[in-house]
């Protein structure tokens, strides 16, 4: 008898515990959808209203194509197209060369000053874009370097990129490249180095051999990250390429200026498009380190 | 004409800033041995390998192989190669390119490289597995993927460090013949490090007894299971007693000793102990060279009256199959293990609670001064 009530009071607490976890999932999930959708909505209006048929952004009257065709005749936005990629190239190549280097020596050795060097190399990714694009203007006119352009013909489209831009960009990248391998060294033993000496590597073959095909997915990210953050600067870009030349998204802050029309929501489309991309590669290429050994790319 | 040795360390000091993880060690390895250094953690074990194979620099002393002072030659100058704790396989490499990686370095034609490296992967039974990512093998296999890389290189001398210490016991007991035989098989010269004294008794010709820092004794695994010359020794391989109590009389190596019961038993004086009569010290017995009788009983054994008697009160006995170990209390308490195999009559009679009597021969009891 009072078995029975027991067991009966059990079946009922236990689904009363059943029915509050659902009311909780759900609450979760709902609060998830809205999440995301706050997040998303904003570039899902970007993208429709880049095919509006209307100059107006905010009412729909149909689909076009036209603001695309029409931005591939802008030839600013062509040319600023090209500024961007080439300042990306350029300053993504430098700050990966350098960028590994002050990781190896960060993770690697022991040198007078290491502390200092820490605390210098992280600055440019906690200090506000405002504050070191006004320091690299500040640094560009004392010191004389101005804003002298590098004139080069660049797959066809005569450039004149200011060197200022290209040092500010290789300036912050260095910082973003350096964490980012300096995360996937301090994963890697260093045992393996040593396994490579006692199999008579030299110091130079160890890091050829053993070092930096490891490292590699670091690299690799490293160089995706600071591609991405290249192509998409605008702070540092504006202050250090004095008059007359854009990038991409300076370009686009140019035209804002003269109103919102749907061809920037094409540009936009294209920019997000592409960014996706890398990011899409850098996925890829962090599973392919991942087949090698467990330590996966540890900034994507 | 003083011989040559594999490996000669000569008061070897190594110091990491405070800490003396080796504390001027001498040894001396022969050709074609099988080395081990045996001790518990942090007794500077890898640190000495390490110092063969050039990681570390001795802080003093002399390093030498086959003779050549070693001085500051790094890793990639020694004739000695080494297997890894966790074998440090290359993981971007297959099992063939990791296993040639020695010999591309010292620029080994093409074709050789490709012989040894099939000679290398038959001899630990790898073949068929050439093209596998280390990611792709099991713990055994990449053990042997790791012999096979440094045995390639037919270094003088072998360091292994721990090599099967991430092997469950089953395939570690297979593995630990394995490799004995396959170092009878090539004949290098290994060092042998593991905390495992079982596993460095069945395997070693000699054996160093490791303990911060120190050597404590070298020989062969016989000598240092039957005569420990200190209580470390003793107590660290095997399983030991300990019965303290007070030097009465030595003559040549014979010691008389009493218990603190005033009981008088036989013991025998190390080579080199330096202890004189009124001492307080230590007998050190193994629970299998005690037998154990009913009270006032001689245990079935030829020299029955030429045996040290003790009694004691019987606490305890625990089956373990192949043997029976009693758990005896001496009068101040002190309590002393027995290990009986289990054919043995007359020690089966006595139930815990018993007065019994313990016999020993005069030569298993060791003396240790305190
Ligand atoms: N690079 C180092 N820096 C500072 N101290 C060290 C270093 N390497 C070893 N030691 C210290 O030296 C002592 C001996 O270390 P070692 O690694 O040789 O011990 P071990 O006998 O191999 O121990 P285990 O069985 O745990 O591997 C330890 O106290 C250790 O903390
Ligand atoms: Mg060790």
């Amino acid at each position: 008898m009072s078995e029975q009530a027991l067991s009966r009071a059990l079946s009922r607490r236990s689904q009363l515990a059943r029915l509050k976890k659902q009311v909780s999932d759900l609450l979760f999930h709902a609060y998830g959808f809205w999440g995301y959708l706050f997040l998303y909505f904003p570039i899902i209006i970007l993208v429709v209203f880049s095919f509006n048929d209307s100059r107006s952004t905010a009412q729909w009257a149909g689909f076009t194509t036209h603001w695309y065709a029409d931005m591939l005749k802008d030839h600013q936005i062509i040319l600023s197209l090209w500024n961007s990629l080439f300042v990306a190239i350029v300053s993504t190549t430098v700050s990966v060369i350098i960028g590994t280097l002050a990781a190896l020596a960060m993770e690697r050795y022991r040198f007078w000053g290491k502390l200092m060097m820490d605390a210098v190399l992280y600055l440019p990714i906690i200090i506000p874009d405002i504050a070191m694009a006004i320091m690299l203007l500040i640094f560009f006119d004392i010191s004389g370097i101005g804003f002298e352009p590098w004139k080069v013909n660049f797959f066809g489209a005569h450039l004149a990129v200011p060197y200022s831009v290209i040092i500010g960009h290789v300036a912050f990248n260095i910082s973003f490249v350096a964490v980012v391998v300096r995360a996937r060294l301090a994963q890697m033993d260093q045992v393996l180095e040593e396994a490579a000496q006692d199999l008579y590597a030299d110091p130079w073959r160890t890091f050829w051999r053993v070092t930096f095909p490891m490292l590699l997915p670091g690299i690799l990210g490293g160089a995706l990250l600071a591609f991405t953050l290249s192509m998409d600067d605008f702070v540092i870009t504006f202050f250090t390429s004095g008059a007359g030349f854009n990038t991409l998204p300076v370009r686009v802050f140019g035209m804002i200026k003269k109103g919102v029309t749907p061809k920037i929501n094409a540009v936009s489309t294209l920019m997000l498009l592409f960014s996706l991309m890398l990011v899409a590669i850098s996925l890829i290429l962090s599973r392919g380190g991942e087949k090698g050994d467990s330590s996966g790319n540890p900034m994507f | 004409m003083s011989e040559t040795y594999a490996v000669e360390l000569k008061n070897v000091v190594k110091q990491f800033g405070e800490v003396v993880a080796v504390n001027g060690i001498s040894l001396r390895i022969r050709d074609g041995e099988f080395f081990s250094l045996l001790g518990p953690s942090g007794c500077g074990k890898t640190t000495t390998l390490r110092l063969i194979a050039g990681f570390e620099m001795p802080t003093s002393g002399s390093v030498r192989i086959y003779g050549e002072e070693q001085g500051y030659l790094p890793p990639y100058q020694r004739p000695v190669n080494t297997v890894f704790q966790n074998y440090a396989l290359f993981p971007h490499m297959t099992v063939a390119q990791n296993v040639a990686f020695g010999l591309e370095m010292r620029k080994v034609p093409k074709d050789e490289i490709k012989r040894r490296v099939a000679e290398a992967l038959a001899l630990v039974r790898l073949t068929g597995k050439e093209n596998r990512r280390p990611k792709q093998l099991s713990g055994g296999q990449k053990q042997r993927v790791a012999l096979a890389r440094a045995l390639v290189n037919r270094p003088k001398v072998l360091l292994l460090d721990e090599p099967l210490g991430a092997l469950d016991l089953k395939l570690r007991k297979a593995m630990q013949s394995e490799l004995k035989a396959l170092q009878e098989q090539v004949g290098i010269t290994f060092i042998y490090v593991t905390h495992d004294q079982e596993e460095a008794l069945v395997m070693s010709d000699r054996i160093a007894v490791m303990n911060e820092g120190n050597v404590l004794q070298v020989g062969t695994p016989e000598e240092i299971y039957e005569h420990p010359q200190s209580r470390f020794v003793a107590d660290f391989i095997g399983k030991t007693n300990f019965i303290s109590g007070k030097v009465a009389v030595i003559s040549g190596d014979r010691v008389d000793f009493r218990l603190p019961d005033g009981t008088m038993v036989a013991a025998t004086l190390p080579e080199g102990a330096q202890v004189s009569a009124g001492d307080m010290a230590t007998l050190s017995i193994r629970p299998e060279k005690i037998f154990v009788t009913p009270e006032g009983e001689q245990p079935l054994v030829g020299d029955a009256e030429a045996l040290s008697q003790v009694s004691g009160r019987l606490v305890k006995i625990f089956y373990v199959g192949v043997e029976r170990r009693y758990i005896v209390a001496l009068a101040d308490d002190t309590e002393v293990e027995v290990r009986v195999q289990n054919l043995d009559r007359r020690s089966r009679r006595c139930q815990p609670g018993d007065r019994v009597t313990l016999h020993w021969r005069r030569a298993h009891a060791r003396l240790l001064k305190e």
